[in-house]
């Protein structure tokens, strides 16, 4: 059932531990969301995970076996936030070296085109494209890539309420054709709406991890009953 | 439709789009097209005054000032042209280099790009021979040099530019792999060129050391660009010097690919660079061992006559020179240019080695022995204080009882003087040159617009 299993991730910046024991598993099919707020460590796990940063302990488990960093490439597709690679060169070409280099799909390249509303946008450089296009243009090449694990920092950010709905449901789509994504999340309005499970990330430590329901009852049991049923009281009761 | 993919050894495909992008990269680097709008300019300045000397010794005020070696293009006219390119090399590309490899940092491509399996080494080789084939584009200035010279009537002498070109091409080599290194290394491209010009600017000062210190100094100043450079300047190709260019060209680029991968912690990426730095000085000091060398010049400038090759070439006994003279002693210069460098081609087991108090020799020339050149020969000595070719030969011939070989006059290098002058070059290189670079810098913008 467990697709990725990530277990007691440490990661430390000389003193300061930005990860601590970090445990949580990704299922399969499901949209799981990394909640906290900023500072929180959410890139930093992302960033572990993928193997782009060293980590100083722990492990990503796949169907129990620990994936060396570079094995993980071959379940894991992470998307940074606040980047703009390429910058001199136009979308269209971005999406085809998308499918080009990491063998990606070129039967979904016009469906991500329309879903993602790049066709005005398809011969503008990536340096010049505002934060949104950027966003926008960066998701649907995420989506281009072959992996079963997606990783996505921050999806949502520089994004207006109707793409960031748009968004959610091209995100959806992907898991309604078999993909997983794990997408970190500051805004808990917008993880409320697309994540199916969650991990409540806070200084480095995971304070809990399951759907709505089961968090709620989470915060129950530690004695922090949040006033209302929603994300945002549960967050708050647990960190 | 999402499956777990092995990760195979090697895959065409996804290399080729790398060499795709790091090309569209290079063509849309500033610093590559300023690089090729200045190179034109550079050689033009390089070439026309060349011409202009070579025009003057070779008569054009109406008196030949010179004969045989004087009248060598290759010294003339190509060393001078070519070096353009070799500031080019130090001054221009580096920042190219630098602009290919951090620009994936800053931009956070590299963040991307390092979730294919694909190995760091493949990566930065991609980006090397698309640096590579840049300077290839550089290097049609000097080719543009060539073919105004044969319009000017000019003698080409074909090993002579092929090697002048395959020494810029490896220092070109160099300059690249030492730019991916340092941008690989530094978190930002104004740190990376800082480190390079550090470096280039510390091989100026090993040259100065080398020449005022002379013994280790010398022979580790032997390998710097600058007098790798000379050597191919001079139609010299040495097989040491190459494999020790491309040692050190493999080792800078593998150290690019150490630091490239994010993933791996700091201390495993320093301590496989010290091994690769270990690693890459037991290859340079293996390679110096090598010995053979081939002279394309013309005028065989760096070989004796055939005649007196083969009578050395029959000389078994091992030969020792001690040479008591300064190393900024001008006869010591004059000794090493004209009669060892030459030498040691021929009998590679000769050991030479100089004796002074000072670096300038200037206050020992009163000493006994200064000056002094003694050979020994299979345990026979003689003293000589002669610094020519002719000199050294002679005293070699007699302690080896070889009877010296006559001199033919066939052999004997007459040159090509032109007393041409450098009609259109001016227009070329100021003005075409500059006009087609930037019209292809705007339709390629254009193209990718």
């Amino acid at each position: 059932m467990v697709v990725v299993r990530v277990s007691h991730l440490t990661k430390r910046y000389g003193h300061l531990t930005a990860l601590s024991d970090v445990s949580f598993s990704i299922r399969p099919g499901e949209v799981l969301g990394v909640i906290g707020p900023n500072g929180s460590g959410k890139t930093t796990l992302f960033e572990c995970l993928a193997g782009v940063l060293p980590d100083d302990g722990g492990a990503v488990l796949d169907d129990g076996r620990a994936l060396a960093t570079n094995e993980r490439s071959s379940v894991l597709f992470y998307l940074p936030d606040a980047i703009a690679p390429w910058p001199a060169q136009p979308v269209r070409w971005a999406l085809d070296y998308t499918v080009g280099f990491f063998g990606g799909r070129l039967d979904a390249l016009d469906d991500v085109i329309a879903r993602f509303d790049l066709a005005s946008i398809l011969d503008s450089p990536i340096g010049t494209l505002s934060k949104g296009q950027r966003k926008r243009a960066l998701l649907a090449m995420s989506l281009l890539t072959p992996q079963p694990v997606l990783l996505a920092d921050e999806p949502f950010d520089g994004l207006d309420l109707r793409q960031t709905r748009e968004v959610a449901e091209a995100l959806r789509a992907q898991v309604a054709g078999g993909r997983t994504l794990v997408l970190s999340i500051h805004q808990i309005v917008d993880a409320a709406r697309i994540c199916d499970r969650f991990v409540l990330l806070s200084g480095g430590c995971v304070r809990g991890e399951g759907t709505l329901a089961e968090l709620s009852a989470m915060a129950t049991a530690r004695g922090a009953a949040p006033r209302e049923q929603n994300l945002e009281e549960v967050f708050l009761a647990l960190t | 439709m999402f499956a777990r993919r092995p990760v195979p050894f090697f895959r065409p495909v996804p290399f080729v789009w790398l060499l795709e992008k790091e090309w569209r990269e290079l063509l849309s680097s500033r610093a590559w097209w300023v690089m090729l709008l200045l190179i034109g300019p550079l050689v033009g300045v390089s070439f026309i005054g060349a011409v202009r000397t070579y025009a003057e010794v070779s008569g054009a005020n109406g008196v030949a000032t010179g004969a045989g070696e004087a009248f060598s293009p290759l010294v003339g006219v190509w060393a001078p042209t070519f070096s353009a390119c070799e500031l080019a090399a130090a001054f221009l590309l580096p920042f190219v280099g630098i602009r290919l490899v951090s620009g994936d940092k800053q931009s956070g491509a590299l963040k991307i790009e390092l979730q294919h399996s694909m190995s760091a080494l493949a990566r930065i080789a991609a980006k090397a021979l698309v640096l590579l084939a840049g300077w290839s584009f550089a290097s049609a200035a000097p080719l543009v040099a060539i073919v105004l010279w044969k319009a000017y009537g000019g003698s080409a002498y074909a090993p002579e530019l092929v090697t002048i070109a395959f020494g810029h091409l490896l220092n070109a080599g160099l300059t690249i792999a030492l730019a991916a290194a340092t941008a690989s290394l530094t978190d930002h491209p104004s740190t990376a060129a800082i480190l390079t010009l550090s470096v280039t600017v510390g091989t100026w000062i090993l040259n100065f050391i080398a020449a005022v210190q002379g013994g280790v100094w010398e022979r580790a100043a032997g390998y710097t660009p600058t007098a790798m450079v000379a050597e191919f300047q001079h139609g010299l190709i040495r097989l040491d010097v190459v494999l020790i260019a491309i040692a050190l060209i493999v080792a800078g680029l593998a150290l690019a690919s150490l630091w490239m991968r994010l993933g791996v912690p700091v201390r495993r990426r320093t301590c496989e660079s010290l091994a690769l730095a270990a690693g890459t000085i037991a290859a340079i000091i293996a390679c110096s061992f090598a010995t053979p060398s081939w002279d394309t010049s013309e005028n065989r400038m760096n070989s004796f006559s055939d005649a007196d090759e083969t009578a050395l070439a029959s000389i078994r006994a091992p030969l020792h020179i001690e040479a008591h003279l300064a190393p900024e002693d001008p006869r010591r210069v004059d000794l090493e240019r004209r009669a060892l460098s030459k030498l040691r081609r021929v009998l590679p087991k000769t050991q030479v080695q100089y004796v002074s108090a000072t670096s300038i020799g200037l206050f020992e020339q009163s000493a006994p022995h200064y000056g002094e050149i003694w050979y020994d020969l299979g345990g026979r000595r003689e003293m000589s204080r002669l610094t020519t070719a002719e000199g050294v030969l002679e005293t070699i011939y007699a302690l080896a009882d070889v009877k010296p070989p006559v001199e033919s006059d066939e052999e004997i290098f007459r040159g090509h003087p032109l007393a041409a002058q450098p009609k259109g070059a001016a227009a070329v290189f100021y003005g075409i040159w500059p006009a087609l670079i930037v019209a292809a810098g705007f339709l390629v913008r254009r193209r990718h617009a």
